[in-house]
């Protein structure tokens, strides 16, 4: 390989994308456009939930068991709903997310000191929402349950309602929230959207890159001269391996300064090991660009097969651990995943060389296998 | 010259998916050679060049490079070091948004030129092309033959051994091609290096050390110009006789190459010599009054259209078609003071000319002269800033699609569906214009006949040849009839076979049909069929006439041309002109000379003891051309220093 | 009246060629196709297949320093589905070691004479170590924890007290019965998979066209069609009109090959008027293709356009994130995303089994907004020329 040919493949390509000044601002507006929109449009915390109520009981029980939901931060009330049948027509209109229907001689049974049922609809189109609903309806329903038992159990054996409570919960559970102490989304989210964006961004420039000098006959050059495969792939892809290498430090400064995410690791373990992620999503789009002809194709190629990759088997919305065994493998196959533990480690976790040298060494070979690949594949003397 | 082989090609064969576009080919070029590759379209020279490139792959024969072999691509690699190529199609292999002086720069260092020898070199190739003044332009706004003249300094600038030229000068205008060649010539003179150059223009065949003439995948004939020219023995005869009806259709009987020009008639006589010609034409005229009549030497042309023909090749049938502009009522086509201006930039200042039904007009000029520009502005892809242009009497801009519907237009760059085969191409405009199913099917058997594409109906147009696809382009802009015709270069990379064709249908079209046509050429012998000329310069009609009147118009002015053949001919343009001969410019191998003086001229050759062959010869449009152009060019490097 | 029909006639015609070239172009690219395929089934498969955001299978540790029957027990209600045993730690480095690799979500510790404590009913406190990298998955998984904690620590105290021997149905307490609509196993995979079917039909909708017109402008085919009798809408219209037509049928093959067979999704609604709407709002998206087209001056600044276009309409179209959870002024931004009424109107027809009647709010938004946009992107089409 000689270094001089790279310098001058790179060079001409580095001048060729700064005249283009659309695409080169787009190059760097994109992904830090990316990572402000993901930020604040993909928010995964579910709180004012609307919901309506159908009291059929009318009973102070029944409308003290409301208002625990009503006041709750999670739920918006929506007001009382005549019927069921109303009630179903709100759901079914997305108006309402939730429907609780208290049956009539709720508060008797309670009285009675018997169990009284109630039933709660949740709309489930969304299931992670309707998940998250059900456990804020489960801990109201608690709350309600153990005050109600307290108030029986404090009639029957005469003590004060405050001891029976305290009798009745004898344990307390003291959780206490690793890596993401506020448990705010966006702590968790911006370090992955970093990966999701170094997934999206470089195989899209370079796929663009190398198959538009096909397209437009100026490969020509590089068939016809006596550059090696290698010194032209080098220094074709250089910069954009540059230019999402700038975008790595943009991105880190939007996820520290813009969403204040603590960054406990090291910035010396983390932009290398980063660099070769880049290296890897770059590797991709060699791979699509000497399998295309045309732009049109390279594009949407790239764009279709990074993004499910990026978004569903990189652990950004469901860890890997809670993937099915035949996702998993799927997750295991792509880089994504690999680079999700190196930044969460970097950013949340603090971790360091010792417990990532794992994900960075299949990441280093995963691009290593890509480029052989891409290079095997480039032909400098084509059949048509 | 050396013996040495450079390229040697034993049974050389290579196949697309479907045919075969090379077969049992036999070549050698020797070292220190300029040798020419000419033949059809679809001939399989491109193919044959990229192979000894090393840039595609070939199935069948044996290849050798420098004496090694390049049938992999590691082989391949081996002699690239050695070699430049400069692919087919304006600035193809260049970077657009690069400057001149950063695409050479970025071949010098591809190419791994120590900087102080590519330095040295750069400043010369771009002085010597003259670019040096425009180092710092960008790629993209240079005219097509700066473009060509810039490729061909990024292919030189690491001093390969061979340089493989494909079809360097189509698309370039005449001036800017002479000045090509005549670079082309100094540089391989100078560095003793051997070049593969193919060409649709017969008048460079001429300079070619030697040539191989390719029809069908196969060589027809081999060896120097002169061998060639032998190969179709006969004179050419350029008579003017009226009525040229009459006269043409007479003699066409006898001789199958025979065409109109202009007022004149030209014929290839084959296998007669001088008087033989001037007895069976005079023969074949017998009672016609014959005004002038001139016998001479054939061009490598008329052979190429000999041979060729004999292969069963459709040659130009010269049919007969009146000559009168049927139905000349109306104007087809008026500009007037129209004006483009792209920010301070102006490409074209207040044109104005009319066309009249049937008439043919032909736009002339130099590349970047403006022409394109006109023609986008008239058929309403571009508003003018100033001024107006009409169609059939109707601005374009606001135009309906009945006025729509009655032009056609061809662009420069092929612009068909490469993706869509012949059929499905012409299919495709037929419904846009409305054509029902019956009278498609109709125009489809005609555009098929008219182009020579039968066979290729199921082809997609991308893997058509550049001729085939010219014509194909042609037919779809004829595919509706319509009565005023645009045609932007619509020969530019045809051979002169399908030329001849091409402009034997634009003549029926003008004379029986009465459409009017507005067309640009590089092609002078073309512009000779126009009614009607416009001289663009620099986004200004600067000459508006007949031919016959641009003609005359500088013979008095400089006089008679004469043909001067002499051994490296080239040479003696510098002394000549310091002897007062002005207006000398090389042609082909040739020089022409456009003088009051022939006996000082001859005396003056004498004086500097070289022996010439001098000749006087009619004006072509091709000499009017360049003598105006040239003038202009000098003019305004005298405007502006 | 005759001029009448005989306009109707060439526009129809011209109409027909302009689109079976459309669809010729479209077939010939092999690569574009074949992937075109592979996103509305395979694509598709992977998104539905691979995702659950349920807490399913937590990794758990768990630290016991008692060692009594009741700290067995109380470990021992962490089960499945929710959560996974995963074995023990004696140490605390143990445990933080083991949520540092990823190799477990949750650690509890449960401190020495925890059973003593309990049976002399003096409070006593658990500790649980939860990773919340994933915030809803931690929330879920402490919210699964502290039922679990308040259910054994409510019994437990019952049984002390001798109080209705510890079972807790004879309790005066409310029993919520949840039951989830339109997904009653709350599949992730119907909503994974619908969700991507539409975010693949929105990428290649704003895609194919802005790809198509920016090829036609470089090859220089679109000034022979300018020349033409064809009006601006002439060209566009059979363009939009094959590629909304290459969209559904894709949409078809992932709704009838992939998502109602392999994930028996359950499509309760008209399916015509799904392709309907479908087609709809295809269409008018191709709007958005054209306006990066119009702009663009070659194709990567297209595809780059495309994506600054598309990023914000799919993070807009409330699949991810629910409308409520979004700072006001996105919400806001929300409704001119055609693409959140099209998920309405998918997920009601699909699985709600919703008509025209309920879905008429979402249907006249999206046209609004659609018939906006399309108008948008041929009046910038038309303008280019001027």
């Amino acid at each position: 390989m000689n270094l001089k040919r790279v310098a001058a493949i790179a060079s001409k390509e580095w001048r060729e994308i700064l005249r283009d000044r659309l695409f080169f601002s787009l190059a760097f507006v994109v992904p830090a456009l990316l990572m402000v929109l993901f930020g604040y449009g993909l928010s995964l915390d579910v709180e004012n939930i609307p919901f309506a109520v159908v009291d059929q009981d009318r009973s102070a029980a029944s409308r003290d068991y409301a208002y625990r939901f009503i006041d709750s931060r999670y739920f918006s009330f929506r007001g009382y709903a005549a019927n069921q049948r109303d009630a179903e027509r709100a759901l079914a209109a997305g108006d309402v997310r939730v429907v609780l229907v208290i049956p009539p001689r709720f508060g008797q049974r309670l009285a009675q000191g018997r169990e009284a049922g109630i039933q709660t609809l949740v709309d489930g189109t969304f299931p992670s929402r309707a998940m998250t609903t059900k456990g804020y309806v489960t801990a109201i329903n608690a709350a309600f349950s153990l005050a109600s038992v307290t108030q029986a159990v404090s009639r029957v054996t005469g003590m004060p309602p405050d001891d029976v409570a305290a009798q009745l919960t004898p344990i307390a559970l003291e959780t206490r929230y690793l890596y993401n102490q506020s448990v705010t989304s966006i702590w968790s989210l911006a370090p992955k959207l970093i990966m999701v964006i170094l997934m999206l961004s470089p195989p899209f420039l370079t796929a663009l890159g190398v198959v538009r000098e096909k397209e437009n006959g100026s490969i020509f050059n590089i068939y016809a001269s006596n550059v090696s495969r290698g010194e032209f792939l080098a220094g074709k892809l250089l910069p954009y391996v540059a230019i999402s290498s700038v975008n790595i430090l943009v991105l880190w400064l939007l996820a520290t300064l813009l969403y204040g995410v603590p960054f406990k690791g090291s910035l010396l373990f983390f932009l290398p090991a980063t660099l070769v992620y880049v290296l890897c999503t770059t590797g991709i789009g060699l791979l699509v660009s000497v399998l295309v002809r045309t732009q049109v194709a390279a594009m949407i190629v790239t764009m279709v097969a990074t993004m499910i990759p990026a978004v569903l088997y990189s652990g950004l919305i469901i860890p890997i651990v809670s993937l099915g065994p035949g996702a998993r493998q799927v997750a295991e196959l792509m880089p994504a995943m690999y680079y999700t533990d190196i930044v969460v480690g970097c950013f949340l976790k603090g971790v360091g060389l010792q417990s990532l040298w794992r994900p960075l060494l299949v990441l280093s070979l995963y691009a290593c296998l890509l480029f052989a690949v891409g290079y095997a594949l480039f032909s400098k003397r084509p059949k048509t | 010259m050396n013996d040495e082989i450079v390229i040697r090609a034993t049974d050389f064969g290579k196949r697309y998916a479907r045919h075969a576009a090379v077969c049992g080919l036999d070549l050698a070029v020797r070292k220190g050679e300029l040798y020419g590759l000419i033949g059809p379209d679809g001939a399989g020279k491109s193919s044959l060049m990229k192979a000894v490139a090393g840039v595609l792959a070939f199935e069948e024969g044996r290849l050798e490079v420098f004496g090694l072999p390049v049938g992999s691509e590691r082989e391949a690699e081996r002699v690239k070091g050695r070699l430049g190529l400069m692919p087919q199609g304006l600035g193809q292999n260049l970077y657009g948004d690069l400057s001149i002086e950063e695409n050479v720069d970025f071949f010098a260092r591809l190419r791994q030129v120590p900087a102080a020898e590519a330095a040295a070199r750069k400043e010369r190739l771009l002085a010597i092309t003259r670019l040096a003044a425009f180092r710092a332009r960008p790629m993209k706004q240079l005219s097509g033959g700066m473009k060509q003249k810039l490729g061909l300094v990024c292919t030189l600038i690491h001093a390969p051994d061979l340089i493989i030229l494909d079809e360097p000068t189509t698309g370039v205008d005449p001036v800017s091609r002479r000045d090509f060649w005549a670079i082309l010539a100094e540089l391989i003179a100078d560095q003793g290096l051997t070049a593969l150059v193919s060409t649709a223009y017969m008048d460079e065949a001429s300079r070619f050390t030697r040539m191989s003439l390719l029809h069908e995948g196969r060589v027809l004939a081999e060896g120097a110009p002169q061998d060639i020219l032998a190969l179709a023995p006969g004179v050419l005869v350029q008579c003017r006789v009226e009525p040229q009806l009459e006269a043409i259709s007479r003699l066409a009987a006898d001789f199958p190459q025979c065409e109109a020009m202009g007022p004149d008639i030209r014929l290839f006589a084959a296998g007669l010599d001088e008087a033989g010609a001037r007895a069976a034409v005079a023969q074949r005229l017998a009672g016609l009054p014959c005004q002038r009549l001139d016998v001479m030497e054939p061009e490598l042309e008329d052979v190429f259209v000999a041979m060729l023909s004999r292969q069963g090749a459709a040659a130009a049938t010269a049919q007969p078609v009146s000559a009168a502009v049927a139905n000349a009522e109306g104007l087809a086509i008026e500009a007037r003071g129209l004006s483009k201006c792209f920010g301070e930039f102006i490409a074209v200042g207040d044109v104005s000319f009319q066309v009249r039904q049937g008439e043919i007009f032909g736009l002339l000029g130099a590349n970047g002269a403006g022409k394109t520009t006109a023609i986008k502005m008239l058929t309403g892809i571009l508003p003018p800033t100033r001024g107006e242009g009409r169609v059939a009497g109707a601005d374009m801009k606001q135009a309906g699609a009945l006025i729509k519907s009655r032009i056609g237009y061809m662009s420069q760059a092929f612009s068909l569906y490469l993706d869509l085969t012949v059929a499905e191409n012409i299919r495709l405009y037929a419904g846009i214009y409305g054509l029902d199913r019956r009278r498609r099917d109709s125009r489809l058997g005609w555009i098929l006949d008219m182009a020579g594409l039968h066979g290729h109906e199921n082809d997609l147009a991308s893997s058509l040849p550049m001729g085939l696809r010219q014509r194909l382009a042609l037919g779809c802009a004829l595919v509706h009839e319509p009565r005023v015709l645009f045609l932007d270069e619509p020969t530019s990379g045809v051979d002169p076979l399908g030329r001849r064709a091409f402009w034997d249908i634009l003549f029926r079209l003008s004379r029986v049909d009465g459409v009017a046509m507005l067309v640009t050429t590089h092609y002078m012998s073309e512009a000779e069929h126009c009614d009607h000329l416009a001289l663009m310069f620099a986004g200004k009609v600067v000459a508006d006439a007949s031919p016959e009147a641009m003609k005359q118009e500088v013979i008095a002015e400089a006089g008679q041309l004469y043909r001067l053949q002499a051994d490296n001919a080239a040479a003696l343009v510098r002394p000549l002109q310091e002897h007062g001969f002005a207006n000398v410019s090389p042609y082909g191998a040739a020089l022409h000379v456009l003088t009051r003086e022939p006996e000082r001229l001859r005396k003056t050759l004498a004086g500097m003891g070289v022996p010439a062959d001098l000749r006087e010869r009619p004006i072509a449009m091709e000499d009017v051309f360049v003598h105006r152009v040239s003038q202009l060019e000098a003019a305004s490097r005298k405007g502006q220093p | 009246m005759s001029d009448f029909l005989l306009w109707w006639r060439l526009a129809l015609r011209r109409f027909a060629v302009m689109l079976v070239k459309e669809l010729k172009q479209l077939g010939r690219d092999r690569v574009l196709l074949a992937f075109i395929v592979y996103a509305f089934t395979a694509d598709i498969f992977l998104a539905a297949s691979g995702v659950s955001l349920s807490l399913n299978h937590a990794a758990m540790l768990v630290q016991d320093m008692d060692r009594t029957p009741q700290s067995r027990e109380l470990a021992a209600r962490f089960a499945e589905p929710h959560f996974q045993q995963g074995g023990v730690v004696t140490r605390d480095a143990q445990g933080l070691a083991a949520l540092d690799r990823g190799e477990a979500m949750i650690v509890l510790s449960v401190p020495p004479d925890f059973g003593k404590h309990l049976q002399k009913g003096e409070p006593v406190a658990v500790a649980m170590q939860v990773d919340t990298t994933n915030s809803v998955l931690g929330f879920l998984a402490t919210s699964y924890a502290q039922e679990i904690v308040a259910r054994f620590g409510l019994e437990s105290a019952m049984r002390r007290l001798g109080l209705a021997g510890g079972a807790a149905a004879e309790l005066p307490q409310a029993a919520n019965e949840v039951r989830v609509w339109y997904n009653p196993n709350q599949e992730d995979s119907w909503f994974m998979g619908i969700s991507e079917m539409l975010n693949i039909a929105t990428v290649f909708a704003v895609l194919l066209p802005a790809a198509a017109m920016v090829r036609e402008k470089e090859r220089g085919t679109v000034e022979q069609l300018i020349v033409s009798p064809l009006t601006p809408f002439g060209i566009l219209f059979p363009k939009v009109v094959s590629m909304t037509g290459v969209i559904l049928c894709g949409v078809a093959l992932s709704l009838f090959l992939v998502l109602m067979p392999v994930f028996a999704i359950p499509a309760k609604g008209s399916l015509a008027l799904f392709f309907a709407l479908s087609g709809l709002y295809v269409f008018t998206t191709a709007g958005l293709g054209l306006f990066a087209a119009t702009i663009a001056r070659n194709l990567a600044q297209a595809g780059m356009l495309s994506i600054l276009i598309l990023a914000p309409m799919l993070f807009l179209s409330g699949a991810w994130t629910p409308p409520e959870a979004m700072p006001a002024w996105l919400r806001g931004l929300m409704f001119v995303s055609p693409l959140h009424y099209y998920l309405d109107i998918a997920f009601g027809i699909l699985l709600k089994g919703q008509g025209v009647t309920e879905l008429l709010p979402a249907i006249m938004g999206m046209t609004a907004i659609g018939v906006g946009v399309f108008a948008f992107g041929l009046l910038l089409f038309r303008r280019q020329f001027d």
